[in-house]
């Protein structure tokens, strides 16, 4: 009987399995900025005032925008490493990265967590209130620092929490409970901020709603390397606070036995119930866990300390909230992967910055360009889906279990498979699980003819 | 010359990419018999049928009927050929009444597109009487039984005026009663003249109604035989491929201390507001196999789920090796004495998207030997999952990181005993454990359950199963409409006298009125 070595089955099995997850990211990315690419060109087209000129700089900027040090003296574009660029990029990929992880390990665990939004209001709402309260007194400001943090990140668990409850108690899914609180959080921020004065930026004159920059409080999180790394730019040691979380929430998702609850809780909550986890418990702390990253995030963004909050939010939610979304997609839900999306998306936000600013293309082109890629990166789904029955149909395989599949290809030909009309009647439902099973279904035969039922 | 056979598929060949499903297979219906078609599951039985519904076509291979060769492209071919089929899992409208189920996708319109429902009324109801169906057109179909949903699904082939009737495994969701009265219809249907093929790998069915029977296994034709000239035994080391124990040999029990006390035990239902469970009391000893037997949905899942922990109680006690765990948890009930094989594998058994080595550990991931300080021991897991791997031979794909989704049925089963059944519990609970297996795994699982009495576990099955229940069992509590109705001896009563405390008609010791 055929056994794959215990060892390397499994280093074949993720090493397949990641590959695919990588490959069918890359490809949408790839399609996402070809789309965009065309986008650029249509626009340019139809718009007079966009020579064709503009038309290739504009394709190069959506491509290496990251990369543009702006124009050079015979007023071509230039490209070169770009330390504001780069290091604004990754500044502004910390929020995304944290809210990414937010629906990410929600989604490993079941759930779908459209609540960043407002985890990431109350986080902003608890940091920059404690930051601006502590902040005026003798209280060390690191200390002042770290509890705007606590505060930022508890406030977003808490309200992480109410879904979890509504879920695990009284079954109500938590999409629904997730967008109502959304705009509950909206609400209340605004209402918050309207009401107490002392948060309110009156000093410079003409901005209305904008909340005191956390610098003026001496609160700023320190550079911690991008002093030198990225002079000039945004970034500071919060990336890589961000980025030691999400480190941290791949080992305690694949390493702990709290990991392993909180996942069997989301594939299976019947079984997780049947082995003994308390459900419940395990689904409002995933939803805790949740709100905890989405508003570590917006505590992280604020506490830069020359962000501010425009608090008149009851109109809108803030973006970071859902681009968590597609930054998860993209990084199949792995909470190293979203590091590296995060990233991603915040560079297409960077390109659009340089096509708006050395193009007479306007800054809306670059989130329409933003937007396909989004779009297209809920696409790496079935992307992954469509290498998955390549695999099949053409018995190649783009992992390197390649071998052990043609081993057991061997074994078919004395085989049945499928209980067909089973599949036939399961694919109604779900097609590509029951092909699935059926094709798994005569592997296993395949291999129970050989090892002969002795 | 017409043909002795109304049906023939002949040297079937079906292949998908590197597998032959079905190689060289010859079906030959004739008039008005009665065939079986036997094999286990995965033998290629589904496969032909769909060459002959039109979803496949062969590679090789012919079909003819009444001796000519047709050309079957899709399953409305297969219907003008009159060919019907009772599926396994029923294709019904639960909303629909029986008529509208009826006629769906055959129905006579006038001409402004207004149905002629009473034509089909008086068709339906005339086919009814004529075979002695009994069926209610107007009931619907959510309100009516099971076995009332399969003469629906008969009366559609009917309807249809369908001269060849496939019935696939018709009696898996029948009681002993409503199986007798089927293979009655069945007999009248060959009687008119109807051919019917019988798909099963229930040997005592096929031996009660079948003419002739066809053995297939692994894609292969073995054999067609006269089912009087052949007996159970033959049949199914032609179907295994090896002689196979159908008696469950085992010695005679040896009770010993009270491990599981249930008194008054009560469980609510989901679907009404009365109780599933009522008034349960009984006990399991150490060595003894106890039964619930009982047709499906009288309360015996509810009365696991109260048991285990995974329903709240009404009301009742329960007593584990003498702990009262009436308000545990189900962790501590686990961890005190219970072992759990249960009803649904994928619902509750398996974590499906996980790896098989993650499930072994499902009940014992936060043990000792599996982590330390909240880290999982993977190396650990690892070594557990190979040693139960090859201690209960269970086959994957990958071994230990199969994904359990990808598994087959009897061996995503095999997991789950062998995780239970090396948890050692005193009480061991197994719902329905050789449920969807065919005869190799369901010997073996049979085997194992009884190491485990013998062992000194005491062992509760419940069990849809008739045959299951009379094999196995030392005892056999009798469930009717959430309540115990009788205690039997499976040494000392028959399937019959079972079956009519199963039905309701009899109840301790009496019948019912």
């Amino acid at each position: 009987m055929l056994r794959v070595d215990p060892t390397s089955g499994k280093a074949k099995w993720t090493g397949s399995a990641s590959f695919k997850s990588i490959a069918s990211a890359v490809l949408s990315i790839l399609i996402g900025l070809i789309v965009g690419a065309i986008i650029v060109v249509i626009v340019g087209l139809v718009s007079p005032e966009i020579s064709n000129k503009s038309i290739g700089e504009g394709m190069k900027l959506v491509l290496f925008g990251v990369l543009s040090t702006g124009r050079n003296a015979a007023g071509q574009l230039s490209f070169g490493f770009n330390a504001v660029n780069v290091g604004n990029m990754l500044f502004r990929a910390m929020p995304l990265l944290m809210t990414g992880l937010s629906v990410a390990i929600a989604y490993k665990t079941g759930l779908f967590n459209i609540g960043a939004s407002g985890q990431y209001l109350m986080g902003t709402t608890g940091t920059i209130t404690t930051a601006l309260v502590l902040g005026n007194t003798a209280c060390p400001k690191f200390i002042v620092w770290i509890l705007a943090f606590a505060a930022g990140v508890l406030l977003g668990a808490l309200w992480g929490a109410i879904p979890g409850i509504f879920k695990a108690y009284l079954n109500i899914n938590e999409v629904i409970t997730c967008i109502m609180t959304n705009w509950i959080a909206a609400n209340l921020v605004s209402w918050w901020f309207e009401a107490h004065d002392v948060f309110k930026n009156a000093a410079e004159g003409g901005k209305v709603a904008y909340t005191i920059p956390l610098k003026n409080v001496g609160v700023v999180t320190p550079k911690l390397g991008f002093g030198v790394l990225t002079p000039g730019s945004q970034a500071n040691g919060g990336f890589w606070i961000a980025c030691l979380i999400a480190v941290l929430m791949w080992v305690v998702m694949s390493k702990t036995t709290f990991g392993y609850e909180l996942k069997a809780c989301g594939s299976n909550r019947h079984a997780a119930k049947y082995a003994g986890i308390n459900d419940k418990r395990n689904i409002i702390l995933s939803m805790v866990i949740a709100g905890a990253l989405a508003s570590a995030g917006a505590s992280l963004y604020y506490l830069s300390g020359n962000t501010e909050f425009y608090w008149s939010t009851y109109m809108s939610l803030p973006p970071e909230g859902f681009n968590g979304i597609p930054v998860a997609l993209l990084a199949s839900n792995h909470p190293i992967g979203v590091i590296f999306a995060g990233i991603f998306m915040s560079m297409l936000n960077i390109a659009g910055l340089q096509l708006k600013y050395l193009t007479p293309y306007n800054e809306y082109i670059a989130d329409i360009i933003i937007a396909a890629i989004v779009y297209l990166s809920a696409f790496s789904m079935l992307f992954k889906e469509i290498l998955n029955r390549r695999e099949k149909k053409s018995g190649k395989h783009v992992g390197p279990n390649a071998n052990a599949e043609v081993e057991n290809r061997k074994e078919f030909n004395e085989k049945e498979v499928v209980d067909m009309i089973e599949a036939e009647e399961m694919a109604e439902n779900d097609e590509t699980s029951a092909e699935y099973d059926a094709k798994m279904k005569a592997k296993e035969e395949a291999k129970m003819a050989k090892g002969g039922t002795v | 010359m017409a043909s002795e056979y109304v049906i023939e598929m002949n040297h079937i060949r079906k292949e998908f990419p590197g597998i032959v499903a079905n190689d060289d297979i010859t079906l030959q219906l004739k008039k008005g018999e009665i065939h079986a078609l036997l094999g286990e599951n995965g033998a290629g039985k589904s496969t032909l049928m769909s060459v002959l519904f039109g979803l496949y076509q062969p590679e090789a291979g012919e079909i003819r009927k009444n001796g000519e060769v047709v050309k079957i492209t899709n399953p409305n071919d297969a219907t003008a050929l009159g060919i019907g089929m009772v599926h396994q899992h029923f294709k019904l409208v639960d909303v629909y009444t029986v008529l509208d189920n009826i006629i769906l996708g055959a129905e006579t319109a006038g001409p402004l597109g207004f149905l002629k429902k009473k034509e089909a009324r008086k068709k339906v109801i005339e086919l009814s009487e004529k075979y002695g169906l009994n069926v209610d057109v107007d009931a619907k179909i959510e309100d009516i039984t099971v076995g009332m949903q399969q003469r629906v699904e008969i009366l559609k082939m009917l309807y249809r005026d369908n001269e060849i009737l496939i019935f696939d495994e018709p009696t898996a969701v029948l009681t002993p009663q409503e199986i007798d009265e089927l293979m009655a219809i069945m007999k009248g249907f060959a009687k008119e003249g109807k051919s019917i093929l019988f798909i099963s790998h229930k040997l005592n069915e096929i031996m009660a109604v079948s003419d002739r029977v066809t053995v297939l296994r692994k894609g292969k034709y073995i054999g067609t035989i006269n089912t009087k000239d052949t007996n159970k035994q033959e049949l199914s080391n032609m179907m295994v491929g090896r002689p196979v124990q159908l008696e469950i040999k085992k010695d005679e029990a040896k009770p010993k201390d009270v491990v599981l006390k249930v008194e008054n035990m009560s469980v609510p239902s989901k679907l009404h507001k009365n109780d599933a469970v009522r008034n349960v009391s009984f006990e399991v000893k150490q060595g003894e196999i106890v039964c619930i037997a009982g047709i499906d949905g009288n309360g015996q899942t509810e009365f696991v789920y109260g048991l285990t922990g995974l329903e709240k109680m009404s009301g009742g006690k329960i007593t584990l090796c003498g702990k009262d765990v009436t308000n545990s948890s189900i962790r501590q009930k686990s961890d005190i004495a219970i072992a759990h094989i249960p009803e649904d594998r994928h619902k509750h058994g398996l974590v499906l998207a996980n790896t098989l080595e993650e499930n072994l550990v499902l009940q014992g991931y936060m043990e000792e030997r599996f982590q330390k300080h909240g880290f999982i021991k993977f190396d650990k897991v690892r070594d557990y999952a190979l040693e139960l791997i090859d201690r209960f031979d269970i086959r994957s794909g990958q071994g230990p990181v199969t994904v359990t989704r990808s598994m087959s049925g009897g061996n995503q089963q095999k997991a789950i005993i062998a995780r239970e059944i090396d948890r050692n519990k005193p009480l061991l609970i197994c719902v329905q454990p050789t449920r969807g297996l065919d005869v190799g795994a369901i010997e073996y699982i049979h085997s194992q359950i009884i190491k485990e009495r013998d062992n000194g576990a005491a062992v509760l099955l419940v069990s849809l199963e008739l045959d299951e229940v009379m094999g196995l069992s030392d005892r056999i509590l009798v469930m009717y409409e959430g309540e115990i109705v009788g205690e039997l001896d499976p040494k000392k009563t028959t399937p019959q006298e079972l079956g009519l405390y199963m039905s309701g008609a009899k109840r301790d010791g009496k019948e019912e009125k």
